[in-house]
């Protein structure tokens, strides 16, 4: 299939499955591994353009959903796509529309032909196939297009699990007919079959074969068992191509997102930084602060020492604290501060990998979060040691 | 000795708009030390300057609505105000020698020109009355009464370029929810009481910047007093004329006016820091206002004035009247600064009865309601250039983002504005229209920016105008062609109650909403408790308050009885 990315493997650790890349999109290069900040209806929460480039932010994400009842498919056709109507200038990713499947699902409806959605704006039906999913993201004119699967959460269990995994193969051939910008805007595929293995096998064999620019694990991050999340993660790193990108949907929380790379994904979403942030949660390598508490009223620190966003050197917890939840300009603070932190993260993941170091920084970075040993997740340090590092040994 | 100073570059002829600047001269170090200055982002030595006329920048809770430290200094403001009342947290001023900053450090703004004043400068808002020892506010968690000793504690820590004295403006009236008096009209006891009150106020204030512990003093007076009161006793029945100058020295410690006392030295240390403006008050009384702007003005050390308009009855031009009987009864050569006068019509006006100060209200509410300002001050003040064809809005001065029309169409805000969000047309009034609609927040953050930046450039205008002797023409022409501000009605906007009766559905059914949910729960549960902490607190505080007030009264009292007994015996001497 027709691709409009390249993809250079800068350097591969020595220890675990993590590769530090440079994949190159119609909108500019973005280093992997990286963290989407998303930004579902075209904004990313009150942070202006300037802003989100400001942090280094080189891709981003908007929801094909959303976007298509708000502001709609001819609006965006007019204005020329989601880049000009947002005034931003870098990469774009957009989500197929699929997850909403999960998350309204009480007013959606499956069939072979596609999703059936309520709007819960006005009671309107729209009926989302793999071709209007591929027209509404042609038109919104993402780097990256996700196709239309069917999503299932990972708690279900039994037939529909399976049904899903051959439905999404289906929609994937008819998504790769419907696209008609493959030399500008890259298909992703996303792996499903819950968590099931030979299911997960399966689907990969067969979307390897459509040969897409990349793959996406989906179907995960639904409150499934850590421990049974990364073995799933691990096998399809391993079952799939490692000439291209690998993209985990929904991944997540700092410690998530270390374990994914050395495991071998190159690329994460997630609400949870900016959405955090909107209760007064500042993230830190130390921890999560709850700003709103009142042991910070006095404390007149910035958020994390050393950090350089514009939240942090210019004001303190103290501060922070009287204005968190109660003003606007609290929740852009905080998410500003965040998002900083999650792209710093990955930011010193890679240059961790391509100075083969990757091993010490994962040590110092579960040390900093979790200080006691005894406190490290279970799953993380069985995942870890499927890789060669043991967490618990110095 | 104040950092403050005031130069006219320009007066009108005709009129009594003037052109100036307010220059606050950077202060030798305080000795405060600073934790992070390497790398702070703004340049704390400069020395800051505000053209006048011009604008504080109306804030909230310590920052500007909208804007985070970089889009807010992309604005063309020179200064800030914050608000006692917004800032103070319900705890302190205890606990607030700790700290390790003053107000502009802690609120990031030390390249603005900071004032302080205690209530918000934006509306009129209700609260108990005021009384000798304390003014009322409303916080965050309700009303909290504000000793003048508290007061002076907070203003030695924050250290503000510029503080409003303690003032008695008379704030217990009624008003509609968006803040415009309604009344009683206050009466003439009242008022004269709220003058008096704000002159021995400021006379207090006046003496502790320069470093004269006020507050001690009166309470070492008190003690004075108890003690020979005591004394006094053991004297009683003897003949002795010595004992009613001993009466009469002990009624004059008694009283609480401070001017009278003799010091010997300041023991505190001076605000050198810090410049004081005065409120003029008087309500509707024009006497009143009168006596208030001279007796003001007396006070030499005071560095300017200023006028709150919101707390006046009437109608705007009512209001006007009221404001230049003010500004004729004070000195030429110190600033004004006016509160209450926000559109721009009423800026104008303001200007040419001889204010020099506003706020940024106008921008902030106009905001708040989703519209974009399309005013312009000046030689090509005509509407049909600044218009886009295309709209249709029955307002010259303004559009409302909600409005349907705005869904398609890709233009800026304003043609030609150089504002964040208009700039390059990288913002068009159809992505700010999706914004409003999908209850996101960059709406409000472009719509202030736009509306700030057109208000800045306003003033700008307005000052090169009386530089250029053209003021009087532009504002007759402006007023004839952009007519006046049609009045806040606080309706919401049709498409904004479809949005919020959608949002209430989506919250009930969205899974996606969970987790919010369980978050707002604990949120709700966490704020209850502190608001019955709280309330705790202001309660006891308020209790404390009430018992030494009676205290006083009580002394008083006994005083005045131990008076009629000693006039007693003394007449009854021979």
């Amino acid at each position: 299939m027709k691709s409009a990315l390249t993809w250079e493997v800068l350097a591969k650790c020595s220890t675990t499955k993590a590769r530090a890349s440079i994949l190159t999109l119609p909108h500019g290069p973005v280093n992997t591994p990286v963290f989407m900040p998303v930004g579902t209806q075209g904004t990313l929460k009150g942070i202006t353009p300037d802003q989100i480039e400001g942090l280094g932010c080189q891709i981003m994400l908007n929801n094909t959903y959303h976007l298509g009842l708000r502001p709609g498919q001819e609006l965006l056709d007019v204005c020329g796509g989601a880049h000009v109507f947002q005034g931003w200038n870098r990469n774009l990713l957009t989500d197929s529309g699929g997850f909403q499947m999960v998350s309204l699902l009480k007013l959606a409806e499956i069939t072979e032909q596609g999703v059936q959605f309520e709007s819960p704006h006005d009671g309107s039906l729209m009926l989302l196939t793999p071709e209007h999913s591929m027209s509404l993201q042609n038109s919104i004119g993402a780097d990256i297009m996700m196709q239309l699967d069917d999503v299932v959460s990972s708690l279900t269990t039994g037939p529909r699990v399976e049904e899903a995994m051959w439905r999404s193969i289906r929609w994937l051939d008819r998504c790769i007919k419907a696209h008609k910008k493959p030399e500008s805007q890259n298909l992703f595929a996303i792996i499903q079959g819950g968590l099931d293995p030979e299911l997960r096998k399966k689907c990969i064999e067969e979307m390897v074969k459509r040969d897409t620019p990349g793959y996406a694990i989906g179907g995960l991050s639904g409150g499934e068992e850590k421990d049974k999340f990364w073995r799933v993660v691990t096998l399809c790193t391993d079952l799939m191509p490692r000439t291209k990108p690998i993209y985990c949907m929904g991944v997540g929380y700092a410690e998530d997102l270390v374990v994914c790379v050395a495991l071998g994904v190159d690329m994460f979403d997630c609400v949870f930084p900016t959405r955090t942030a909107r209760f007064g949660n500042a993230l830190t390598a130390t921890g999560t602060l709850c700003l709103r508490q009142a042991k910070f009223k006095d404390d007149f620190r910035p958020i994390e020492e050393g950090c350089d966003c514009i939240t942090c050197k210019s004001y303190t917890r103290a501060y922070l604290y009287t204005v968190v939840t109660k003003e606007t300009v609290g929740c852009h603070l905080i998410s500003i501060h965040n998002t900083a932190y999650q792209l710093r993260l990955m930011r010193q993941v890679g240059d961790s990998i391509i100075e083969d170091r990757f091993p010490q920084f994962i040590h110092k970075f579960f040390k900093d979060l979790f200080v006691e040993k005894s406190a490290y997740p279970e799953w993380a340090v069985n995942a870890l040691r499927s890789v060669n590092i043991d967490l618990l040994k110095e | 000795m104040s950092p403050l100073t005031f130069n006219i570059i320009r007066q009108s002829t005709q009129l009594s708009a003037r052109r100036g600047t307010v220059v606050m001269s950077p202060v030798a170090a305080t000795g405060q030390s600073s934790t992070s200055e390497k790398d702070s982002v703004i340049d704390a030595s400069a020395k800051r300057v505000m053209e006048t006329p011009g604008c504080f920048m109306y804030s909230v809770k310590g920052s500007v609505p909208h804007f985070t430290p970089d889009t807010l200094r992309l604005q063309g403001f020179g200064g800030v105000n914050v608000s006692i009342e917004h800032i103070l947290q319900d705890h302190q001023p205890a606990g607030l020698e700790k700290w390790p900053f003053t107000l502009s450090k802690f609120l990031n703004f030390q390249d603005f020109i900071l004032l302080c004043d205690i209530r918000d400068s934006s509306r009129y808002s209700k609260v108990p009355y005021n009384s000798d020892r304390y003014v009322s506010m409303m916080t965050h968690q309700g009303v909290r009464q504000l000793t003048l000793e508290e007061y002076l504690k907070v203003v030695r820590v924050y250290e503000p370029d510029i503080v409003a004295a303690f003032a008695d403006s008379i704030s217990d009236l009624d008003h509609t929810e968006l803040g415009k008096l309604i009344g009683p009209e206050p009466g003439a006891k009242r008022v004269k009481k709220s003058v008096d009150r704000s002159l021995k106020w400021l006379d207090q204030i006046l003496k502790e910047r320069q470093g004269f512990d006020t507050i001690a003093e009166e309470r070492a007076k008190e003690e004075e007093a108890k003690m020979n009161r005591k004394k006094n006793k053991q004297h009683q029945g003897t003949k002795d004329n010595g004992a009613v100058e001993q009466i009469e020295k002990e009624t004059k410690a008694l009283d609480l006016d401070s001017t009278k006392a003799v010091q010997a030295k300041p023991t505190l240390k001076p605000w050198t820091g810090v410049s004081v403006f005065a409120h003029v008050v008087g309500a509707q009384n024009e006497q009143e206002r009168i006596r208030s702007a001279q007796e003001t003005a007396k006070r030499q050390e005071v560095d300017g004035f200023i006028i709150d308009t919101n707390t006046l009855l009437g109608s705007k031009d009512e209001v006007l009247r009221l404001l230049k009987v003010s500004i004729d009864h004070l000195p030429k050569e110190k600033p004004r600064l006016v509160y209450g006068m926000q559109a721009p019509e009423d800026v104008l006006k303001s200007i040419a009865l001889g204010a020099d100060l506003f706020d940024t209200t106008y921008p902030y509410q106009l905001t708040e309601d989703g519209k974009a300002s399309l005013y312009n001050f000046g030689a090509n003040s005509t509407v049909s250039s600044l218009i886009n064809k295309e709209s249709n809005s029955s307002s010259k001065r303004w559009i409302n983002l909600w409005d349907d029309e705005h869904q398609d169409k890709f233009v800026p805000l304003l043609e030609g504005c150089e504002c964040y969000a208009c700039k390059g047309g990288r913002h068009t009034r159809a992505y700010i229209n999706h914004l409003l609609r999908a209850h996101e927040m960059l709406a409000t953050v472009l719509l202030m920016s736009h509306n700030m930046y057109q208000y800045s450039k306003f003033f700008a205008n307005v000052r090169q105008s009386i530089q250029d002797g053209t003021f009087e023409q532009y504002s007759t022409s402006f007023i004839e062609t952009f007519g006046t501000e049609p009045e806040r009605t606080g309706e919401v906007h049709p498409a904004q109650l479809i949005l919020e009766a959608a949002l209430s559905k989506r919250n009930r059914l969205d899974g996606e909403g969970d987790e919010d949910t369980e978050a707002i729960n604990a949120a709700a549960i966490a704020a209850e408790l502190k608001k019955k902490e709280k309330e705790q607190m202001r309660q006891a505080r308020r209790e404390k308050l009430k018992e030494e007030g009676l205290r006083i009264q009580a002394e008083k009292r006994r005083l005045q009885s131990e008076q009629r007994q000693e006039k007693e015996v003394v007449s009854q001497m021979p």
